[in-house]
């Protein structure tokens, strides 16, 4: 049976979710005998044609890679943004409302003009696509459940449940017991909850669950003293933004 | 005649390189980096202190250990905390394991490919699996490191302004510690592999600039020397080094007085040789490699010393983090006030300066970093430039072939020289 | 289904045998040898239930740990089954669990254990479950409760079975106690030296006192819960909770969980997997055509409570809420289940009063607003009533306890004109059970009151005699409160009374009073040999001996056990008392208190609306009244 052919492509970003996948080790090398790697330029220098299953990583910043994107969609059937860069603009995102500054950064660089970038962009405001895999940097483990369900034909399962279930699931203690403002109510959970672990609070990088609970959880945050600008500020560390919906 | 290599593969970033040959003649040779600018410097402004570093690590996804830690140090300094001996150590440990996995990731996955005479890794799946599988056992290693102190390799999540906010468990430690042991046949292996590689000889003397720390392999210090006689402190590198912007790249180039300078491995190896572990000198000897060496090419052996060296300084810090104890996290002390720091670490790929100013609220006012790869960018081209005469009469795919070489011995990092730009009106 | 009784009986089989905390390190320490062993622990500043890797690790003492046994007899990520995917399909059968011992179960996990047995051994039994059930082996340990928990209001805070082994805690050590041969089993084997004298009968156990509780009888819950599925409160908690599902994860009787396939890397082979789920997810109840059956955070939290506090008991007879606070301890909102079933509490039993059907059985709630032992089994509790009430000594009122019903009690204070009564409940049955686990503050419903009681107006300007028998007294202190009031309209009082027992009397310091205070002549007779009081062993007939009273002006008026009428009557007679001048007080089971049920007959007089309080002159023709 002919292996399903993958490739990793990347645009603006740290490249260090492409890096996790190289960080699989073990499970690597049990991957590659499932599928054919065709494309990867940060460790190959082959290219290929057409592609089944296509992993960006990165947001899009200038015409250039729109047009490369553009090309990218058209030799894959399945195209998966990897990663918060490439989900929804991620950290690239975060200066993007400084608009005096940036405005003004760009003025300087009409005399420098390949210095010129848009606002970056998520993929999928440029083409659609298929699947994604979210988290800066994403999850190896989550990175390999998306690659299984699309070897088996199936669709990607990423959790609907907030950060809080891994967390308690773990044990780990509360951020909010230590007066720290932690997004892991309203953000999706697949990542372990690692960064709790870790003693750090949950910034959001893997962007809202479906039906975050904004109301009750905006109350929470006002009750440990953040004004509406502080909340808005927090979720714009990776760009998760607002909502509309609520049950 | 124009040979226009896009996109050059092996390298972490984008990059261009364009020759422009006539006749025997080079009319131009330069490396275009067009990896999208991010305005990190923009971002961060305004953002509390607590924020910065974990943004800041984002720039780059090899090297975010090292961002972090330059970060923080900066940070640090501009506030007034004074990480404990224990915080230190961990640090140092948690910088090793990111070296080794940068170098060996490198090494391995970028470099061998060309003195293999193929174009990945994964060629040798089926005639020498037990090297890829090798090269991945030992990354492994490197990364358990980075887990076990920063709870992942890639954006740590235990670092934090005056240490860390979890403490390792000292089980994994000590498991740590035999992994480390373990991988040394692993290392041997690897040692001979590049013993038997032939490396190109080209040579040409450069500045060679890394941090100084008496008595140590550097790794976080405050001052820095190189091999023309500089000596200054962390805090005045503006004084010694200009970064300035091209009209074709997208990152900054730098320069001291003298011209261009070599930051990296090859720099601290050769500024530090008497200060190499007792293993990593029998590397070095079974290399062929010695203090003297300016051959650029062989920045891949001096990488392959490191990783050697940091191993056995692994193995000794562990052992000292395990007597000193590693009970009680440390109380998060929330600095008050404003103010400058600059701090540098040796990053992976070389010196790597960080400075902010924070204004009386903690928040981030102005912030600069000097990344390892936008320092060696003009003696990438000034070497490229320098090897081309002797290339002139090879194929054109023979030509980029040893260019792409030249390039990948520096182990570039595009994603991080161009995270951030500040552009002077001229 | 009655809730444990404060004092278990004595498991015949049981063991009983105090231990140091030294014998208990090294019981645990023997025991890490042959089992794996799971204890409570603290790691990172929280109280987690986890292996142990050395007994010194182990906490006996701690407030609830952050997750319940749950984690290992019913874990989330649990393997149904291995399965392998090549031309055949083969399916390899989960192995048995490893032995496996949980030492340091609170007796709210304990009942959390019952409930999960309950509801995964009915139907088709849960296999997984059970083998796990078989493998580990339950020790218990008595607690602390926290802020947080509220045992005491469901009765969880104690338990008689389902455990191996059972630590009860004395002061500076335990006293280990087993539950089953297994837990023998294991005493004889890794601490043969606990075993080797076995102790007397156990002290009384440890009685919790939990500062949450709720402000009603637990057995009103389902009752409540029929009427309430509309009540505002679920609208306020959809509005609070953050659908995080913390609370029905942590909860130690919630067992909801998705079942769902996990395939190894190379793809060839793989595990079915159960995981816990949560009602308050919001793809909890969703079907693949997107239609969500509960589809708001208020209908998650309504169901959640339903089936703690009505399915499952409806069901199961039992609470399936253990009331250890693990749900509002977490809660980032501060949702507590007590907060939420008082509010609806309240909401539901307003003293409105609709001109309805069946309203003169409705009873109105009153506050208890003191509460005193009296005796062992005594309680004295002081009702403030929504409304002025009047009365006359010796009326009776019934209680109501929703759920349970209602039961007559007389009223043991005099009538003030004011809103508050006394009344005495001893504990025998359901109803006074509950009502002995009321605290102040409780509401409770009161109907009355009812009965005719004594006529004050014909005691005028007389001499009276007194004659309490036991509890008797508890009616004749209304009167004699009632008397003292105005004491000089009346000659000389003179009480009689008799008891078992000086701890058994009612209203020692009363009769102390009345006895010192010089207004009246008190006679005291117990049954037991000695006494602290120095008072003479006897009946109440002893009391009679060299009493002298004018025949012509005294008024008598008894109240006893139904066999005492039979031996002072008599007395009474020979004395020269007139039959007019004879008041009994007749108990009977009055019921509905309004002369309708029946219950209450004696031959064709209806004692709840002509007595109980009766002249012998009125009931000396009726074959039923004294017990011959």
């Amino acid at each position: 049976m002919k292996k399903t052919r993958i490739g990793f492509f990347d645009f603006t970003g740290c490249e260090g979710c492409q890096l996790t996948v190289l960080n699989l080790e073990q499970d690597l090398l049990e991957i590659l005998e499932l599928v054919e790697l065709v494309e990867f330029r940060e460790v190959m220098s082959e290219q290929a044609g057409h592609l089944d299953i296509a992993f960006v990583e990165g947001s899009v910043c200038r015409q250039q890679d729109r047009e490369q994107l553009k090309k990218i969609r058209q030799r894959t059937d399945i195209l998966v943004a990897l990663g918060a860069c490439a989900d929804n603009g991620g950290v690239n995102a975060l200066g993007s409302d400084r608009g005096p500054e940036l405005m003004c950064q760009q003025v300087y660089a009409s005399h420098l003009p390949h210095l010129q970038t848009d606002p970056p962009q998520a993929l999928s405001e440029v083409v659609p696509v298929d699947y994604r895999v979210p988290g800066c940097p994403i999850d190896g483990h989550e990175f390999l459940a998306v690659l299984q369900a699309l070897l088996l034909k199936r669709q990607p399962d990423l959790p609907t449940f907030a950060v809080c279930v891994e967390c308690k699931l773990a044990e780990y203690p509360c951020s909010f017991d230590h007066g720290e403002i932690c997004l892991g109510p309203v953000t999706r959970a697949g990542c372990r909850a690692i960064c709790i672990d870790g003693g750090d609070r949950c910034r959001g990088c893997r962007g809202l669950i479906e039906n975050p609970r904004t109301s009750p959880y905006h109350r929470l945050l006002e009750e440990h003293g953040l004004t509406v600008d502080d909340i808005l500020d927090q979720y714009r560390t990776f760009n998760i933004g607002e909502q509309k919906s609520e049950s | 005649m124009k040979i226009e290599l896009n996109h050059i593969t092996r390298i972490e970033g984008h990059a261009h390189l364009v020759v422009d040959r006539k006749q025997g003649e080079i009319k131009d040779c330069r490396l275009e980096i067009v990896e999208s600018p991010r305005f990190f410097e923009a971002m961060l402004k305004g953002r509390h202190f607590s924020d910065v570093a974990p943004i800041v690590a984002r720039v780059c996804g090899v090297c975010s250990i090292s961002h972090t830690l330059a970060s923080l140090m900066a940070t640090e300094q501009a506030l007034g905390v004074e990480p404990d001996a224990k915080a230190r150590l961990l640090r140092r440990l948690l910088s090793f394991g990111e070296i080794m996995q940068s170098h060996l990731l490198q090494l391995y996955f970028m470099a061998v490919p060309d003195y293999l005479g193929i174009s990945s890794i994964f060629q040798l799946l089926d005639s020498r699996r037990e090297l890829v599988a090798r090269a991945l056992r030992l990354k492994r290693t490197a990364n358990r490191i980075c887990e076990v102190i920063g709870g992942r390799p890639i954006h740590p999540v235990t670092t934090t302004i005056g240490g860390f906010s979890v403490m390792p468990y000292v089980s994994d430690l000590k498991h740590l510690r035999q992994e480390l042991v373990a991988a040394l046949p692993d290392l041997e292996a690897t040692v001979e592999l590049f013993a038997g590689f032939d490396f190109p000889e080209f040579e040409r003397e450069t500045e060679y600039i890394c941090l100084s720390d008496p008595g140590h392999y550097p790794l976080h210090a405050n001052r820095f020397c190189s091999s023309s006689g500089l000596n200054a402190a962390v805090t005045d590198y503006k004084k010694e080094v200009e970064e300035y912007l091209t009209g074709y790249s997208t990152a900054k180039f730098a320069r001291t007085a003298r011209g261009s300078y070599m930051v990296g491995p090859l720099a601290r190896f050769k500024n530090n040789f008497p200060r190499l572990s007792p293993m990593a000198r029998k590397v070095a000897s079974a290399l062929t490699i010695d203090a003297d060496t300016i051959n650029p090419y062989h920045s891949l052996k001096a990488r392959l010393v490191e990783v050697v060296n940091y191993v056995e300084e692994s193995i000794h810090t562990i052992d000292e983090l395990l007597l000193h104890g590693l009970n009680g996290t440390k109380p998060r002390a929330v600095p008050t006030g404003g103010g400058q720091g600059t701090a540098a670490v040796e990053a992976p790929r070389g010196l790597l300066f960080h400075s902010y100013t924070y204004d009386r609220n903690g928040l981030l006012d102005t912030a600069d970093c000097v990344i390892p790869t936008a320092q060696n960018l003009a003696n990438i081209e000034t070497d490229l430039k320098a090897i081309l005469p002797e290339l002139l009469d090879r194929s054109d795919q023979e030509l980029t072939r040893r260019l792409e070489m030249l390039i990948r011995s520096y182990d570039p990092c595009l994603s991080c020289s161009t995270h951030l730009l500040k552009i002077d009106l001229v | 289904m009655p809730l444990e009784p404060i004092f278990p009986e004595q498991n015949q089989n049981s063991l009983w045998r105090p231990v140091q905390p030294a014998e208990i390190l090294r019981f645990v320490h023997s025991l890490l040898q042959a089992y794996e062993v799971v204890g409570a622990q603290r790691k990172r500043g929280r109280i987690i239930l986890d292996q142990l890797q050395d007994a010194a690790d182990l906490l006996l003492e701690f407030p609830p740990a952050v997750h319940s046994p749950k984690k290992f007899l019913f874990p989330n990520w649990d393997q149904l089954f291995r399965f392998k995917l090549d031309n055949n399909i083969l399916l390899e059968a989960e192995t048995t669990t490893p032995p496996r011992i949980i030492f340091g179960m609170h007796p709210c996990d304990l009942h959390a254990v019952k409930i999960l047995d309950d509801c995964l051994f009915e139907g088709e039994t849960d296999s997984a479950y059970r083998a796990k059930r078989e493998a580990t082996l339950l020790v218990g340990v008595d607690c602390t409760p926290d802020e947080y928990c509220f045992c005491t209001s469901l009765g969880t805070d104690r338990i008689a079975h389902g455990f191996d082994l059972f630590l009860h805690r004395r002061d500076g050590h335990y006293l280990i106690q087993s539950g089953s041969e297994r837990g023998k089993q294991l005493l004889y084997n890794h601490a043969p030296e606990v075993v080797a004298d076995a102790a007397e009968a156990p002290l009384p156990l440890q009685i919790k006192q939990c500062s949450t509780r709720l402000k009603f009888p637990a057995e009103t819950l389902p009752a409540l819960m029929e009427n309430a599925y509309d009540d505002p409160v679920w609208k306020r908690l959809g509005k609070d909770c953050l659908g995080c599902g913390s609370c029905t994860l942590l909860c130690p009787s919630c067992y909801c969980f998705n079942v769902q396939d996990k395939l190894e890397v190379n793809l060839k082979e793989g595990q079915r997997i159960r995981t816990w789920d949560s009602c308050q997810f919001d793809q909890f109840a969703k079907v693949s055509d997107g239609e969500n059956f509960r589809s708001s955070q208020s209908d998650r939290q309504r169901h959640r409570f339903y089936r703690k506090y009505k399915y499952l008991w409806d069901q199961h007879q039992r609470t399936a809420c253990v009331g250890c606070g693990r749900c509002s301890r977490e809660c980032l909102s501060h949702i507590e289940p007590t907060e939420v079933l008082n509010q609806m509490f309240a909401d539901n039993l307003q003293p409105e009063r609709p001109s309805a059907p069946g309203i003169e059985y409705q009873p109105q709630m009153a506050e208890i607003i003191a509460r005193k032992k009296l005796s062992p089994e005594d309680l004295l509790f002081r009702l403030r009533l929504p409304e002025k009430f009047t009365f006359t000594p010796g009326s009776f009122i019934q209680i109501s306890v929703f759920g349970l019903g209602e039961a007559p009690f007389s009223i043991a204070s005099a009538p003030d004109g004011g809103r508050e009564i006394d009344l005495v409940i001893r504990k025998a049955g359901a109803l006074t059970q509950a009502l002995h686990r009321a605290r102040k503050g409780d509401m409770i419903g009161i109907r009355g009151p009812f009965g005719s009681g004594y006529s004050i107006d014909k005691m005028l300007g007389q001499d009276l005699l007194l004659v309490a028998g036991g509890r008797g007294l508890i009616a004749l202190r209304s009167l004699l409160l009632s008397l003292l009031a105005r004491r000089r309209d009346f000659g000389r009082i003179t009480l009689l009374c008799a008891a078992r027992s000086i701890d058994s009397m009612l209203f020692r310091e009363d009769l102390l009073d009345w006895h010192r205070s010089g207004e009246m002549d008190c006679r005291f007779a117990v049954n037991e040999e000695e006494n602290e009081w120095g008072i003479p062993s006897g009946d109440i007939s002893y009391l009679f001996k060299d009493l002298e009273i004018n025949s012509q002006r005294t008024i008598a008026a008894v109240s006893g056990p139904p066999g005492m009428y039979r031996h002072i009557n008599p007395l009474l007679f020979r004395m020269g008392l007139h039959d007019e001048n004879i008041y009994l007080n007749l108990e009977r089971h009055m019921k509905c208190g309004l002369g309708k049920c029946g219950k209450c007959r004696i031959n064709n007089v209806c004692v709840c609306e002509c007595g109980p309080i009766f002249p012998y002159s009125s009931i000396k023709h009726l074959a039923e009244a004294i017990e011959r």
